[in-house]
């Protein structure tokens, strides 16, 4: 039987070390596949090599025997190859079939679009895939794994020739766990139907649950291709990362336990689902997982930016859910992520933009006095070495480093009893980044009781005396003392079970 | 802001300063101050030009008096307008509650319940349509565009109930009459409500932590909401001032005229918001103020008289309204640009 998709030797550099290093693998027709690695093995790179974005600089690929044109994405698609990328690339505003047709093109008779016959295709489509839903609801509408499963049907809708193998870019990435599910079927679906499917993922989970066998990248090299039957999670762990984990006891000396500042129980959100967690005064936890377990909506649930259930408590008192202002009053402060979008006011001055928290502290006899404000955050641009050291500079006149240190001098000033920080070194160099983290510990010196989100592993082990891992919205597992190290929390987040935790 | 030009990557290593008040090195045009106070620049000019051109009849008293009572209601219905503005929403409306204002006040002396409830019931009623603005914004999530369209075009409907479709003006008290058309020292009445409610919105928006969150609020709500500002609360507000403001200018007009008529308030929409954002590019570059606003009224009011006076026709008035606001917005663009 010929291989439905054979990559030779393929390697790629961009400007510097190869990150794709002589990969070589082979689909048969009928395969699910799984592509796992750490971030920055050469998967995406891969992928975008075989969907025709990037020119490789050596090696060849074949469908079914023929050989690919490399660099030309309309070469792939005329051999069959069909992709789904991360982000779908979907238009939220058209419906399923509009979204379809952005693929295809709409057969017309006469010149004109018979939508009824349209419509009805699509349901056949989707109907093949599992999936029944309105076809004229807008794609934004629609749930993560039907959209999805649309974005899927576009891949195989069916154009000048049949589609061979369908590559899925961490399909699951942002789908809770039931709707995962329906997706594993699909794919399922999909296979039996004769074509090959490989899809990248960080979910060990998957792998085993739907891949047949599994690739495994690491710095751009290519690690092992084997079977998934008589593989575990340790061993496949240990192919990702290069090395076994340490199986380190827990370290007794946990910091120092203070009063409980901030209690949470049965914390939940759409993708977050009872989650508890209790953080003492001066303690720094920290929050890992990756994209879509939760990580990234632990802070704003918990601040009253989004809905929530359960209840969340600072020094006993209930801190009441979609109210930032009584959350802030109640001495809770947040460092939101993508800090453009949720904490710069980038056309106003560094001072407008520390003190719109607590601006009435100012506030003296009917007059917010601009002299008593300059020189109250002038002590916190000289404290957090913010330059320039103008209060009166617009936000916009600073690099990325010194916007975040102004966003985060903003809840510093307030001395909040909980400090809730969601990638606080996000786009920051390297020496703004240690003097964050100096500013972290200082906090927590002084009893604030700190919770910092991080994609950066690195950097929870470097402030955090505990580190609790969300997977699919739960709390997997919590790492501290001596157990902490990135490439333990990295595998924790990606499906290890707590076995030693235990 | 200084008037070089600097791509963005220079200006990412050689931080400047980029409103206004900071030090750093200054080109002449900023020593000048042509960056905050253009506008006087060009009132000076248009000034000396109608001077030249017309010095019979520009350069007199009475013709600066005639434009500082005439903008007297115009500049109240802008200074309003800033408040909603300043948070990131338009209110289109305004035109509609300023003529239901006039109308209002004028329709409770004709049936005989005298003025002072009349002046109350116009005020209450753009208190009113302030919250019900502020609830198809906050609460209906329409865009505010749309949302004060709309109700301006309900309101213009409401003129024409409220006035039967006609000019009324029986009824009107002298005593109502004189709010409007009294002078003190030379000028009439509402140029001095005009400047105590300048002093008012002043204070409200540079001196209070209100006007700090307002804009914030425009600067980038989902910031301003993480920064535990009530972004409703604060929408809802700016709409009571502008709506409280409008028919309080609305009550100015009826005094002035002695009548109310179908759709007075109409013409007025357009030169508020030129105003403001005209106003927009002075005193604080890229942000509506209240100053800004002001020079932009008399700047426009004064193009428009000396061209009146030169022989333009009458036609020149919404010409000359709808260029600045265009080219208003098009300088407020490029300002904010350059910032962010």
């Amino acid at each position: 039987m010929t291989a439905a998709l054979t990559v030779t030797n393929m390697s790629k550099s961009f400007a510097g070390p190869r990150v794709l290093d002589s990969v070589s693998l082979s689909l048969e027709p009928g395969e699910i596949r799984a592509l796992v690695g750490e971030n920055g093995s050469g998967k995406s790179t891969l992928i975008k090599i075989l969907a025709g974005f990037h020119l490789p600089d050596e090696g060849s690929a074949e469908v079914e025997g023929e050989p690919l044109l490399l660099g030309r994405g309309e070469a792939s698609e005329a051999l069959g190859l069909r992709f789904v990328h991360q982000d779908l690339g979907l238009v939220n505003n058209l419906d399923a079939v509009d979204n379809i047709a952005l693929g295809v093109g709409y057969p017309s008779f006469r010149g004109r679009i018979r939508w009824r016959q349209e419509r009805k295709r699509t349901r056949a489509a989707l109907r093949d895939l599992g999936y029944e839903f309105d076809v004229r609801r807008p794609a934004g509408s629609l749930a993560m794994s039907e959209r999805t499963a649309l974005a899927v049907a576009r891949a195989l809708a069916p154009r000048q020739n049949t589609a061979k193998v369908l590559i899925l870019d961490e399909p699951t990435a942002n789908l809770p766990a039931a709707e995962a599910e329906r997706l594993f079927q699909l794919a399922r679906r999909v296979a039996d139907s004769g074509m090959a499917v490989m899809f990248v993922s960080h979910h060990f989970d998957e792998v085993f649950g739907l891949a047949h066998s599994v690739t495994v990248l690491r710095d751009g090299k290519h690690v092992i291709t084997r079977p998934v039957a008589g593989l575990n999670e340790d061993q496949l762990i240990e192919l990702v990362i290069g090395r076994q984990l340490e199986q380190v006891t827990h370290d007794a000396k946990a910091a120092e336990r203070r009063d409980v500042v901030l209690q949470v129980s049965g914390l939940g959100c759409d993708v977050l689902n009872n989650v508890d967690m209790v953080v003492h005064a001066g303690e720094i936890i920290g929050i890992a997982g990756i994209t879509g377990s939760g990580r990234d909506e632990v802070a704003t649930a918990l601040f009253g930016g989004i809905d929530r259930a359960g209840e969340v408590t600072i020094n006993g008192a209930a801190v009441p859910k979609l109210r930032p202002d009584r959350a802030m009053a109640m001495g809770m402060g947040l460092v939101p992520a993508e800090r453009h979008a949720n904490a710069a006011f980038m056309t106003s001055t560094l001072r407008e933009n520390i003190t719109v928290v607590g601006t009435s502290l100012h506030w003296r006899n009917g007059i917010l006095s601009k002299g008593r404000e300059r020189s109250d955050v002038a002590v916190w641009l000289e404290r957090l070495d913010v330059r320039p050291r103008n209060s009166e500079f617009t936000m916009s006149d600073l690099s990325g480093g010194n916007q975040q240190k102004v966003v985060l001098a903003r809840w510093l000033r307030m001395g909040p009893k909980v400090l809730v920080l969601n990638e606080p070194t996000q786009g920051v160099d390297v020496g703004a980044k240690s003097d964050i983290h100096k500013l972290i510990d200082e906090a927590a010196a002084d009893g604030t009781a700190v919770l910092v989100i991080s994609t950066d592993h690195e950097e929870l082990v470097r402030l955090c005396h505990r580190v609790l891992v969300l997977r699919r919205g739960k709390i997997a597992d919590e790492i501290s003392g001596g157990r902490m190290d990135h490439d333990l929390i990295t595998a924790a987040t990606i499906g290890r079970d707590r076995s030693d935790a235990a | 802001m200084t008037v070089n030009e600097q791509t963005p990557l220079e200006r990412e290593f050689d931080p400047k300063p980029g409103g206004h008040r900071a030090p750093g090195r200054r080109s002449l045009a900023a020593t000048l101050g042509l960056d905050r106070f253009s506008g006087l620049y060009v009132l000076a000019a248009l000034i000396l030009i109608f001077a030249l051109w017309v010095p019979s009849l520009f350069l007199t008293a009475t013709n600066f008096r005639i434009i500082a009572g005439s903008q007297a209601i115009t500049a109240m219905l802008a200074l309003g307008l800033i408040v909603p503005v300043a948070c990131g929403a338009f209110d289109l409306s305004i035109g509609g509650t300023l003529g239901m204002g006039c109308c209002i006040v004028v329709w409770f002396q004709a049936n005989g319940h005298g003025f002072i409830l009349g002046i109350f019931a116009a005020v209450a009623f753009g208190l009113l349509v302030g919250l019900v603005n502020a609830f198809i914004v906050v609460k209906l999530s329409v865009d505010s565009f749309i949302a004060t369209l709309g109700m301006g075009s309900i309101l213009s409907a409401g003129t024409v109930w409220v006035t039967g479709g006609f000019q009324v003006a029986n009824g009107i008290s002298p005593h109502f009459t004189a709010i409007g058309q009294k002078q003190v020292l030379g000028l009439p009445l509402p140029v001095y409500y005009m400047v105590i409610l300048a002093i008012i919105l002043w204070w409200l928006l540079e001196y209070t932590p209100a006007g700090r969150y307002l804009y914030s609020v425009g600067g980038n709500p989902q910031a301003a909401r993480l920064a535990g500002i009530r972004v409703g609360r604060i929408t809802t507000g700016a709409f009571v001032v502008s709506g409280v403001v409008a028919a309080f200018a609305g009550v100015m007009l009826a005094a002035e005229l002695g009548s109310s008529s179908p759709d007075v308030g109409v013409p007025y929409l357009l030169p508020a918001f030129s105003a403001v954002f005209l106003g927009a590019t002075q005193i604080i570059p890229g942000r509506v103020n209240v100053l800004g606003t002001l020079i932009a009224i008399f700047l426009l009011a004064t193009g428009v008289k000396g061209l009146q006076l030169a022989g333009a026709p009458g036609y020149i008035n919404p010409l000359f309204n709808g260029l600045a606001l265009i080219i208003a917005v098009a300088l407020a663009v490029r300002a904010t640009r350059r910032k962010a």
